[in-house]
């Protein structure tokens, strides 16, 4: 070959060759190129044998629930011929960046889970679609009316309920406390008397409480003590400035610092707040967690259930009527850029707003742990004497719900900021009023760069 | 050295003691298979210079470009051009990561390799199969998985854990590793030096066994004890791979993420919150100023580490291929 380079036919042949080589590269790097970027954009939606496919993405919680989507899900999928739902369910501690990785990739999925605290932000940034025209008027009529105002942003509605659960009810050990000498009916009223009983409780290897130990818990689980410190969050009302140094939040901090500094708490927790297996498993006496722990109690932990009494978590003065708790909870929605808008709307609606049969064995199977948010689905719950006869759910009904407060909708870096100021406190990094300065100066941070002032949504 | 110059023998090296005019004409007549020699060069390099140029250069240039925008998914993006550098250099909690991370690897990076010096030394004197066995054994933690020794290790630390178990037998009452602000860096850093000593160890190793033995004999028969033997011979002549351990160490130490995440979440307080754990949390939150905000704190990481490589190569003078 080389020995033949000078002839001018096979110079004029290498020339070409080399060109149709170099042209080869350059669609291959273009094919490749309009692989990539064509993938998710372009074309209406997905068919699969003539039915068109919704995807679903569920954020992992209690087992009972995944078993009850798939359930469903197959249900649905076999009730009819036009739509076929893809249910996938995706971990919480990769739901937020699977789902960004999604939505910049324009494959969001077509129906998400999503809670209450995420739908105005997610709303204002256009990533949610109006229900409104999707779903008939009587779906919303059914909604009750301390719900609705959760869902509703502008008069409009962005998200369909699922249920309610309290973020903050104290469980306790009755045959430790009466072993203790405490009188198990008589449960602690003021943080003080909480204080006194974990004290008192806390013995060997077994702490007298657990309650939030983290920023990323204390973020989000200290909302209905920030509100029982202080009648409001470390922000103020039109999200113009932070109010973290009111000298009130001094309290929650101290109160905190006093649990974990006293050894009344585990220091080094194994699980999340939300996880009541310390509980479950006799490592602490008391627990400070959701409703949703009842279902887990039932389920994981059945020998526990007859030893455990629930109270309303104790008010910093002994006040009832103040607010422990906040009310979050799980709603459906579509994504904007869905291209089956109506077929997913449409799948919200059979599980969510259609037969209240569908939802009521939700509760069932929930151990009646959380809340229903549709009066029909409370109707078709009447005539069952479990749904009104567990003593838990009894007292979380009557005692804690009437006085608990939405969640708050502004951006988590607020609410951490101020869960990071209480685990500072907590662990001794700062003095409680350098813990509070510093979460003001950060949340006021945040308010300026995002633009906060006079954005808070209106329902 | 001595292979090569008897390689070169009979003909001058190029350019050494010929006329300019000379050098002009061999340049002419060696010219067609050099510009043979460099296509060929060229094509060889061509496959990764494209792929780097898609996944690495075009991707790095777009970042920047994207960086001056406020990226939403949902609506147009909003050009705010170097608002985000302004919005990162301005904050406390990107400085205090990148803190965190020096401070990871000031704890892991010179212990390391203290360690795998004093491993290797020893492993080179044992006979060849015992040192193998060592090698083994030392080389083990390397092919752990980061995950399991994370998981491994939140265990020994726990309240009732193996770590606490050794100061109860000194009376001393439990300390909560992973949950205190002072203890939770150098708590991590511990797994970080087990996972890594063991390929530093072998590349110690095999840089020790390059130095000829003659060296340490002649030493010896000047006098030159333990000491001085090290100082004088060992370590100089290790210096290109000290330099090589030590930058590429500081720049993996500084970019820790595995651990935190899995072991302590960041926390508590911000502890152990490293510049990309620090970067990728901020990206997991969802709003739109959390995006723009990430990726520009990832371009501003890079500068970082490229600053600090360039101080660790001119505090450590590199000498140019050390010849033993």
């Amino acid at each position: 070959m080389w020995t033949r380079f000078g002839d001018e036919p096979l110079k004029e042949e290498k020339v070409h060759k080399r060109r149709s080589t170099w042209a080869l590269v350059a669609s291959a790097v273009v094919a490749a190129s309009l692989a990539l970027s064509g993938c998710g954009s372009g074309g209406g939606a997905k068919t699969e044998g003539g039915k068109t496919v919704i995807t679903f993405w569920q954020q992992k919680f209690e087992d009972y629930q995944q078993a009850w989507f798939k359930k469903e899900v197959d249900a649905f999928n076999a009730s009819q011929s036009k739509v076929k739902v893809d249910y996938q369910v995706v971990p919480s501690d990769t739901w937020a960046q699977k789902l960004k990785a999604a939505q910049a990739a324009n494959k969001a999925p077509d129906v998400q889970t999503t809670n209450y605290g995420n739908i105005a932000a997610a709303a204002a940034n256009g990533e949610l679609t109006e229900l409104d025209g999707l779903l008939p008027a009587s779906a919303f009529a059914d909604i009750k009316d301390n719900v609705k105002s959760f869902v509703t942003i502008g008069g409009k509605h962005y998200a369909y309920p699922m249920l309610v659960e309290p973020s903050t009810v104290l469980y306790y050990r009755t045959d430790l406390v009466a072993a203790a000498g405490l009188d198990p009916k008589s449960p602690p009223k003021t943080w003080d008397e909480l204080i006194q009983w974990a004290t008192k409780l806390t013995k060997g290897n077994v702490k007298g409480m657990t309650i939030a130990s983290v920023a990323a818990d204390l973020g989000w689980a200290s909302w209905g003590l920030q509100y029982n410190a202080c009648g409001h969050l470390p922000v103020a009302d039109d999200w113009s400035k932070s109010t973290a140094t009111d000298p009130c939040f001094q309290k929650l901090l101290q109160f905190y610092k006093t649990l974990y500094q006293g050894g009344l708490m585990p220091k080094t927790p194994k699980v999340g707040y939300a996880d009541a297996s310390p509980y479950g498993q006799g490592q602490v006496a008391m627990m400070a967690d959701g409703s949703w722990a009842v279902g887990q109690l039932k389920e994981t932990f059945p020998a526990m259930v007859a030893k455990t009494a629930v109270a309303p978590f104790p008010s910093m003065d002994g006040d009832p009527t103040k607010t422990t708790a906040t009310l979050g909870g799980w709603t459906l929605t579509v994504d904007a850029k869905s291209k089956a808008k109506t077929q997913a709307a449409g799948f919200i609606q059979w599980l969510l707003a259609g037969d209240p049969a569908i939802m009521a064995s939700f509760f069932k199977a929930s151990g009646f742990s959380k809340y229903t948010v549709r009066t029909s689905v409370d109707q078709a719950l009447s005539g069952n004497t479990d749904a009104n006869s567990d003593p838990f759910m009894k007292v979380i009904s009557d005692k804690v719900v009437p006085y608990g407060k939405q969640e708050p909708s502004y951006p988590w870096d607020i609410a951490l900021d101020f869960g990071t100021a209480i685990e500072g406190a907590m662990k001794g990094n700062l003095s409680i009023p350098d813990a509070l300065k510093k979460a003001d100066g950060q949340i006021n941070d945040v308010i300026k760069k995002q633009s906060l002032a006079g954005t808070e949504p209106t329902h | 050295m001595a292979l090569l110059e008897s390689a070169h023998e009979g003909q001058p090296p190029a350019g050494a003691g010929t006329e300019p005019g000379r050098r002009t004409r061999s340049g002419r007549r060696a010219s067609a298979p050099r510009r043979q020699d460099n296509v060929t060069a060229y094509l060889m390099i061509a496959p990764m210079v494209i792929l780097l140029g898609i996944f690495v250069m075009w991707p790095l240039v777009y970042s920047v470009y994207l960086s001056t925008f406020k990226i939403s998914f949902y609506k147009a993006p909003q050009f705010v051009g170097a608002q985000f550098y302004q919005y990162v250099l301005e904050s406390s909690d990107f400085w205090h990561s990148i803190w965190i991370g020096l401070y990871y690897a000031l704890l892991v990076v010179p212990t390391g390799i203290v360690i795998a010096l004093l491993l290797a030394s020893f492993i080179k004197t044992l006979s060849g199969r015992v040192a193998a066995f060592m090698k083994v054994t030392i080389y083990l933690p390397a092919v752990v998985s980061t995950v399991i020794a994370s998981v491994l290790f939140t265990f020994m630390y726990q309240d009732e854990g193996v770590v606490n178990w050794f100061l109860s037998l000194v009376n001393h009452a439990p300390v909560a590793w992973l949950n205190s602000p002072r203890w939770a860096l150098p708590a991590i850093a511990v797994p970080g030096i087990w996972l890594g000593f063991g390929i530093t160890t072998l590349i110690l190793l095999a840089a020790l066994l390059d130095i000829p033995e003659s060296y340490y004999e002649s030493a010896k028969l000047d006098g030159a004890g333990f000491f001085q033997r090290l100082w004088y011979i060992t370590i100089p002549l290790l210096k290109n791979v000290l330099l090589y351990l030590v930058v590429t160490g500081f720049t993996l130490a500084v970019q820790m993420l595995d651990l935190p995440l899995i072991m302590t979440n960041g926390g508590p307080v911000g502890a152990t919150s490293t510049p990309n754990y620090y970067i990728f949390n901020s990206f997991r939150d969802l709003t739109p100023y959390a995006t723009s905000y990430s990726l520009t704190a990832s371009l501003l990481l890079f500068a970082v580490l490229g600053t600090i490589s360039i101080v660790i190569f001119r505090l450590i003078k590199s000498d140019k291929a050390v010849d033993g």
